[in-house]
């Protein structure tokens, strides 16, 4: 027996002594890439890996600033037209230098109809890409669109890739070739990434880490139990109740509220939901303050059609009587509607991102005011088609949030857009987009979105309910750990291990 | 034990002191106390109140799916083992595949494509279990069809299906009646890991696997959400299984213990 | 003489095995939801001409029974297909994430096997004592608890509680044999649990049978020691039934580590299984099924033919 305690004590302390000579930072994530092709996936787990792999033109700063990246400047020249100067003696992981050729081609690539890439109805406006003497790249617009455009360049889907390394017939869905801090040394699928230094990185300094290895744990219980055995240094929480077993003296906790929304979205064709007033009604039956504490324990903030961090643009949600809950108001309302005693509606819901959680409070406040709504909890992949079809009365889901107004209501609620499923449709608010689109003075922009944001509440397509905060923990070893409010992870590169 | 499941199973009202739909945000995530028995949930949901419930439920879905399967397999059995020949043939190939099937990817599959309701739980359930009945039914009644008062009643010229359901399926009662009790408790298994993966009876109706399943993201900071119900299952088990056990004893003159 | 009999075997297992790809097969393609909506999510950024280019592109198509008949005519290349969310070849996948199951469920069996054959053997020999009672009580929990619930219950007691100890975060054997047990400790304890407690009754019961024959009594009337009389003449009788048994608790195992395998973070086939069944990955849920269906065929053939070699008394048909 005590044998066997000291080859185990030697093992234990060969694997510590080991590990602590290479910094490489063990981290827990919730779910695993989907392929590694920067043009193409949409995965989460995928773009958080290749973020730190493969660079944009631009990137965000810790305050959700646009700043240069591998565009050394960049320029609004006028509404139609944005330069870019490409920086040079960057690398590829593969030693080839990135060109202005490369630029180019991976724009080439993202815009071709058969490549089928996400980014390419982002940059439906854009009329030619040319490149000029200088290092330079021009973009030249359809509309003056300009600025509404900028936030896509830090994209993940709009990475830049080598010409050659793509030309060669690379499969990039398993292998990359980026310019990143960190190049895919290994994925071993279900179970984790191995992530090692980009040695020639172009930032000096950066990154601190020799390597990261983030682990795949689909269950909150396995991340957290992990984390307090020193399995793993840094953990996505998904659970905030977790924090309880998570100390403050050992371990260290990071919250970062996002952009990403909830919403209760409706079939604007459907009965007793066609009526503006009706779902207008809604709202004030809704008490968002207690779905944020039921079901994102207080770790939420609620959000109006635009985030409230976004002080330049947002109509902060309490300027908003719907954003009053007041139950009394919603009967009349209802009443005045032609409802007095309620009616029947279903809410397709699926267990995934608390969706049936905030689905059963919102049934519950409901009843309140004499609305049954039926709870429709549905598989995942039964979920998705349910919501590309508008098959449903009203449903329950979570759309990504951005900093431009453009980019978060255009596809959302322009009539027929790709992502209305609410089949909603309202000329002023086409036009309103439109308008807010093209504008290139900053105030007149902001007065158009103020309007839209006014027309969006008025009418309620969807009920905006809150953003969560989301939540990383680490031990004490980790330091200069942060995420940002679109859930990106690229300050890895200036994460280091005690 | 078996006396008290079955009274809980029938009237969980007596029981459940609280309403177990109702959120009470005063009794958010408490720990057991006096008022609480088994603390409160995630939504302030008294668990031992939705546990109550949920062993109403769980007993009916296990019982009824059972039930199913019985009815079916027990025709499936009789069916293959009396006529025998292509029929048999045919019947057991398809058993035998419904075997081969892991039984949670069957219920999967019914589950998504129909949707998750009770009822669809139970036909799903029940499916899944047919094959042990029909095998069983058809052994005991191969070895019953060259018995002689079958083939008396034969030469007496009695309809097949007569054959069957008079002399056959009354003999093969106690075998029946065992085989019933003993996979009660396996499909409660069954419903139970059904509502972890989250495929059973959708919330906020109160089931015990679904309880287990919804709680473990917050099994360290408040274990009773799961630590109650999943002690509810394994005492229905348990006590089910014991029956099963005394009823075999009792029924089965073969074993001498 | 044997290998008609397995030959036989095999080959009306071909027909089964089929019918559980083809009805698989059916029902993963009508439910709502294909892998192209999974691909798209709530982004849905590509026009109904790109998706019905993708359609084309994944030979989704074609009629359901044609893109069945495909995917047998593969089969007998040996061509399981890729996987259309990943692009990896099927069988890569399987090779990859079958051994850690195998492993899952060896262990398991191993757990149960340590545990369950003294724990019976000490139940039968002290019959109705209060030992007997204890184990038993013991044996039928195990067998009645879920085990996604032993799981959580060996998770909240195991956590934080030992430092050293790697718990979490699958390692291969090739790369470190330790830190693997370590990781599979757990996971191998919980479902061995279960299967613990059947081993546990069988091994009482046939202890119990032998113990009461003739030749056994014989042997005490002749003045051989208890133990003699356990260790050498009843335990390898006894021991019959377990055998079978374990062959089929193998079977159930292997079919059932998903939940396991999720709440423990091993990368296996149960996990993956689950994963692409949600993802609508049709090449891979089809395949997984296949390699299963003939495990399990398999596994049935090598069972029956073990119980035949140890009991005379039954024939092979």
């Amino acid at each position: 027996m005590r044998k066997y305690f000291a080859v185990l004590l030697v093992a234990a302390l060969s694997v510590l002594i080991f590990a602590a000579s290479d910094k490489v930072l063990v981290m827990a994530i919730e779910t695993e890439p989907v392929g590694f092709d920067p043009t193409l996936v949409t995965a989460f787990a995928s773009h958080r890996v290749l973020e730190n792999v493969y660079d944009g033109l631009l990137k965000y700063d810790e305050n959700m600033n646009l700043v240069p990246n591998l565009a050394k400047d960049f320029e609004v020249v006028d509404p139609y037209t944005i330069v870019f100067e490409i920086r040079e003696g960057v690398k590829f992981h593969n030693g080839e230098t990135l060109t202005v050729e490369d630029v180019l081609f991976t724009f080439e690539r993202i815009r071709d109809p058969e490549v089928k890439a996400p980014a390419a109805s982002y940059y439906g406006e854009v009329e030619s890409i040319r490149s000029f003497e200088g290092n330079r790249v021009e973009f030249k617009l359809k509309i003056p669109m300009a600025s509404s455009l900028l936030p896509n360049f830090a994209g993940v889907n709009s990475s830049i890739l080598s010409k050659s390394f793509v030309q060669s017939g690379a499969n990039l869905q398993l292998v990359t070739n980026g310019t990143g801090p960190f190049y895919v040394e290994e994925f071993v699928a279900g179970n984790y990434i191995s992530l090692k230094k980009n040695s020639d990185y172009f930032v000096e300094g950066l990154p601190h880490l020799d390597g990261i290895k983030m682990m795949i744990m689909p269950e909150e219980v396995t991340r957290v139990s992990a984390l307090r055995n020193g399995d793993v240094d840094l953990a996505k929480i998904g659970e905030p109740l977790s924090l309880n077993q998570l100390s403050t003296d050992r371990f260290k906790i990071f919250r970062t509220p996002v952009l990403s929304y909830y919403l209760l979205g409706f079939n604007t064709t459907r009965g007793a939901l066609s009526k503006p007033e009706v779902r207008n009604a809604l709202n004030y039956a809704i008490n968002r303050q207690m779905i944020v504490k039921a079901v994102a324990f207080d770790e939420a903030t609620v959000t109006g059609p635009l985030n409230p961090e976004l002080d330049f643009w947002a109509i902060q949600p309490d300027q908003f009587d719907e954003y009053t809950y007041n139950p009394e108001k919603a009967r009349r309302l209802l009443t005045d509607a032609g409802y007095p005693n309620g009616f029947e509606f279903e809410i397709v819901a699926a267990q995934r991102y608390n969706f049936d959680k905030v689905a059963q409070v919102i049934q519950a406040q409901l009843a309140e005011v004499g609305v049954t709504a039926k709870i429709n909890i549905v598989e995942w992949g039964i979920f998705i088609s349910k919501w590309r079809e508008s098959d449903f009365d009203s449903f329950i889901s979570m759309n990504s949030g951005s900093i431009d107004p453009d980019i978060q209501f255009n596809r959302t609620f322009r009539t027929g857009g790709s992502t209305n499923v609410f089949l909603y449709s309202n000329t002023e608010v086409d036009e309103l987009l439109d308008s807010g689109r093209s504008e290139s003075d900053l105030n007149s922009r902001r007065l158009i979105y103020e309007e839209l944001q006014k027309k969006l509440v008025e009418d309620s397509p969807m009920i905006f309910l809150y953003s969560a905060n989301t939540i990383f923990a680490s031990n004490d070893s980790v330091e200069g750990f942060r995420s940002l409010a679109n859930e990106s992870l690229i300050f890895l590169r200036e994460t280091s291990k005690k | 034990m078996i006396f008290v499941v079955i009274l809980v199973t029938l009237f969980p009202g007596v029981f459940a002191q609280y309403d177990p739909y109702k959120m009470n945000m005063d009794a958010f995530m408490n720990r057991p106390t006096g008022s609480y028995w088994f603390g409160g949930d995630q939504f302030g949901r008294d668990v031992f109140s939705r546990s109550m419930y949920g062993i109403q439920k769980s007993v009916i879905i296990a019982s009824s799916a059972i039930a199913i399967s019985a009815l079916i397999g027990t025709m499936l059995g009789l069916l293959s083992g009396y006529l025998s020949g292509l029929t048999d043939l045919i019947i057991m190939r398809i058993m035998d595949s419904f075997f081969a099937f892991p039984s949670l990817i069957l219920a999967l599959f019914i589950i998504a494509l129909f949707g998750s309701s009770m009822t669809n739980l139970i036909f799903a359930i029940g499916l899944v279990y047919v094959p042990i009945f029909a095998r069983t039914v058809r052994g005991a009644t191969l070895s019953l069809r060259d018995s002689l008062y079958v083939k008396a009643s034969k030469a007496l010229g009695k309809k097949e299906i007569s054959i069957m359901l008079r002399d056959i399926l009354p003999n093969i009662s106690s075998v029946l009646i065992v085989t019933f009790t003993t996979n009660v408790s396996t499909a409660l298994l069954t419903e139970a890991s059904l509502g972890f993966l989250g495929l059973g009876v959708p919330p906020p109706e109160p089931t015990l696997g679904g309880m287990v399943g919804q709680g473990t993201s917050y099994l360290l900071s408040a274990p009773w959400i799961v630590l109650f119900p999943g002690l509810m299952i394994a005492i229905i088990v348990l006590s089910l299984n014991i029956l099963g056990d005394g009823l075999r004893d009792v029924l089965d003159p073969r074993i001498n213990r | 003489m044997e290998f008609g009999y397995v030959f036989r075997r095999l080959l009306s297992a071909v027909p089964t095995v089929l019918l559980v790809t083809f009805m698989v097969f059916i029902a993963i393609h009508i439910v709502p939801g294909d892998v192209v909506d999974i691909m798209l999510g709530t982004q849905n950024y590509l026009t109904e001409s790109q998706i019905e280019e993708l359609y084309s592109e994944y030979g989704l198509d074609k009629p359901l029974i044609v893109q069945y008949g495909i995917w047998v005519k593969n089969l007998f290349t040996f061509n399981l297909g890729t996987s259309l969310r990943t692009g990896r070849p099927v069988t890569e996948l399987i090779r990859e994430r079958f051994p850690i199951t195998l492993e899952l469920a060896i262990l398991s069996l191993s757990f149960a096997l340590l545990f369950g054959i003294p724990m019976g053997i000490v139940s039968a020999t002290k019959r109705n004592g209060f030992l007997d009672n204890f184990v038993r009580v013991i044996g039928l929990i195990g067998l009645s608890s879920p085990s996604f619930w032993v799981g959580a219950i060996l998770i909240v007691l195991f956590s934080g509680a030992f430092q050293d100890f790697n718990l979490f975060g699958y390692v291969r054997p090739g790369v470190d044999l330790l830190s693997n047990l370590q990781v599979m400790f757990l996971p191998s304890l919980t479902m061995g649990l279960m299967v613990a407690a059947q081993i546990l009754r069988i091994t009482r019961t046939s202890m119990l049978d032998v113990l009461n024959q003739d030749y056994v009594r014989t042997a005490k009337a002749k003045g051989v020691s208890t133990r003699n009389v356990i260790l050498k003449h009843s335990l390898r009788n006894a021991l019959i039934p377990v055998v079978t048994l374990s062959g089929i608790q193998l079977g159930y195992l292997l079919g059932g580590t998903i939940v396991i395998e999720n709440m423990f973070a091993l990368p296996g086939m149960g996990r993956l299984l689950l994963q692409v069944v949600n993802e609508r990955d049709y090449p891979v849920v089809q395949g997984i099924v296949l390699f299963i269906g003939i495990l399990i065929v398999l596994l049935n053939i090598v069972v029956d033919i073990i119980y035949t070699l140890i009991d005379p008394r039954v024939e092979l048909r």
